[in-house]
């Protein structure tokens, strides 16, 4: 086992997770036995036919749990990706212009995080119509801010280096330092906040549908077990093994895959950890 | 003067929370009077016209929007967050009938998941790279992983439904009457136990991990070294140096994990049917009672705020450094 450590098993072990999530999301119609919208016997035990068995309408259990694979992972995907890029983006402003630009954009950070993020996360999603897009609308309007004042916190401390002040006084502009000299610099600290964004957005678009807010055509994990919740004595029979555990499991499959990464990559991209975490495991 | 600045900015916050809340139906596609009558907005309205204007007058929709904003101000300052769709009641007296229960179980959760988490963060941080740290550091990212919502559903179907050791739901026995005082305080900590446990499990990942890492930098330390070299037992360096000094930022932190505690309590309540705020909160999206939703939003929106404000005040008590910077 010399030269393997936990970090990197844990590591290979989320980046397995996460691949096969993704491939299960691309190839949805190929592997699931239905199309989760066609209807059958409701409320039908595991057979041959129906392998987790069938919900209250009637939908083929295994296919919606498939299926919805595709919608978590669109929306944190989605979500995860705008939300970096806008966050990198106002992060290098701040960072490197300063002035009142950096200043605004700061206090608007500050206030983002003062206020309880998915509580009015909630009450928008309450207000707007159910679906995919309103739920990645609201995650991106609040998922940009940590970013943004990480990035900020790194351009601060990079604009100062000498490379990058050699690089001004022999005449590069702004546009050529930002791109060459600080981006580069910003990218592993962005990485590791793209996979924590992610998992997060899983966590909480799973909340959100629990509490009915999800698009109730294209079903979520979390919207699954929203109605699978609904159905009066699920938990007192046997029914929650195929209607629940299915999408629970999936949903904390997909956190741990992202943790897992998140946490081997932490260190490699991020050597200042070193010191600190790196005595540990 | 750090007191004074921290003070305006976070009355400028609440500022903000509150006009946030006043804008949200009036900028939100539909009609603000639906929300304010409970309707699907997507449905088109069987009103008349003159019903509808007799509507908007009693709501006072009808008048400017500053004059709107100015009365709903007024209001607020009186308490009055206007009055519930499906109860036909005052929104506030909803949220203070239920508020004991859910401070209740966020309160009692709170304190045992702080003090757990430092004992198992210091506790992994001193076995560090042994076989007892990666076992608990594994085990509490893995169990950080669960939904609140899965993991008190999980708990609710093994502990609750099939061993039959703790009630289903509720916060006691509907219409019980007790012998005695303890009796009824055994029934309420009966319900309490599956719906604690389950924020405690949700939350205890956030203060392991933060003391732990607070716990290896301080390690690191000279004084733990000179600790050593002084012939301390390790016990007593662990309790008397280690602890104290890596308990700082975990204790800032603490006060900034109270919004996280109040969205988890949302869901344990709805799983546990327990009669507080957050099941009142998921009641009034299903039932599409907007004035309810908007009034606890407001509450819990304000008490975070309030959290963080002293959290901020303790900090710059706590800190020398940070009060004379």
């Amino acid at each position: 086992m010399t030269g393997v450590t936990v970090k990197d098993v844990l590591g290979s072990l989320g980046l397995g997770i996460l691949v096969i999530l993704v491939a299960v999301s691309i190839f949805a119609p190929q592997i699931a036995p239905y199309d989760p919208h066609d209807t059958y016997k409701p409320m039908e035990h595991p057979s041959s036919e129906h392998l987790l068995g069938t919900n209250d309408v009637g939908n083929d259990i295994l296919s919606e749990v498939i299926y919805g694979t595709r919608v978590s992972l669109f929306i944190a995907f989605t979500v995860s990706i705008t939300a970096i890029v806008i966050g990198t983006a106002l992060g290098l402003i701040a960072g490197y212009s300063g002035g009142v630009l950096g200043f605004l954009i700061m206090r608007i950070v500050d206030i983002f995080l003062t206020i309880p993020r998915l509580v009015l996360i909630i009450v928008i999603a309450a207000f707007m119509p159910r679906s995919i897009w309103t739920i990645i609308v609201v995650f991106i309007i609040f998922g940009w801010v940590m970013t943004a004042r990480i990035v900020r916190s790194e351009v601060l401390t990079l604009r100062s280096q000498y490379y990058v002040e050699s690089a001004r006084m022999l005449g590069g502009s702004d546009l050529y330092i930002l791109w060459r000299h600080i981006l580069p610099n910003v990218i592993p600290l962005v990485v590791v906040q793209f996979i924590m964004e992610a998992s997060h957005v899983i966590i909480a678009e799973a909340g959100l549908s629990f509490l009915g807010l999800g698009d109730p055509v294209a079903r979520s994990w979390g919207t699954t077990f929203h109605y699978a919740f609904e159905c009066p004595n699920i938990i007192t029979s046997d029914v929650w093994m195929w209607w629940m555990l299915p999408p629970g499991l999936c949903i904390v499959a997909t956190v741990l895959g992202f943790t897992f990464v998140g946490y081997a990559l932490e260190e490699r991209l991020n050597p200042k950890l070193k010191t600190v975490v790196g005595m540990g495991v | 003067m750090h007191y004074i600045s921290k003070l305006t900015y976070y009355l400028v916050i609440i500022l903000i929370i509150l006009s946030i809340n006043f804008f949200l139906p009036r900028a939100m596609p539909g009609d603000p009077l639906a929300y304010v009558l409970g309707e699907n907005p997507d449905m088109p309205t069987r009103m008349t016209e003159e019903e509808r204007e007799m509507r908007l007058a009693e709501y006072g929709l009808d008048k400017p929007l500053l004059e709107q904003y100015l009365n709903y101000m007024v209001g607020l300052s009186r308490g009055d967050l206007g009055c519930s769709i499906y109860y036909n009641t005052p929104v506030m007296d909803e949220i203070l009938v239920r508020l004991k229960w859910t401070l209740l179980l966020t309160g009692t959760s709170t304190v045992i998941y702080m003090l757990l988490g430092i004992f198992l963060g210091a506790e992994s941080a001193w076995a560090r790279g042994k076989k007892k740290d990666t076992g608990s550091l594994i085990t509490i990212l893995t169990v950080s992983s669960f939904p609140t919502f899965f993991l008190g559903t999980l708990l609710a179907i093994f502990f609750a439904a099939n061993l039959d050791l703790f009630p289903l739901g509720g916060a006691r026995i509907i219409g019980a009457s007790y012998a005695n005082p303890f009796e009824k305080a055994l029934d309420i900590l009966h319900h309490l136990v599956l719906p604690a446990a389950t924020l405690i499990i949700a939350h205890i990942g956030g203060t392991y991990l933060l003391m732990r890492n607070s716990m290896l930098s301080v390690l690191g330390a000279d004084y733990i070294l000179s600790a050593r070299a002084k012939g301390l037992s390790e016990r007593y360096i662990m309790n008397r140096h280690a602890i104290k000094n890596a308990l700082l930022p975990v204790v800032t932190m603490a006060a900034l994990t109270v919004q996280f505690m109040i969205i988890g309590t949302i869901f344990v309540e709805k799983v546990f049917a327990y009669p507080g705020v957050g099941n009142l909160l998921y009641d009034s999206v299903l039932r599409r009672d907007y004035p309810l939703l908007q009034g606890i939003f407001l509450f819990i929106a304000i008490s975070v705020v309030i959290a963080n404000f002293i959290a901020d005040m303790t900090y710059l008590w706590l800190d020398p450094r940070v009060r004379d910077e």
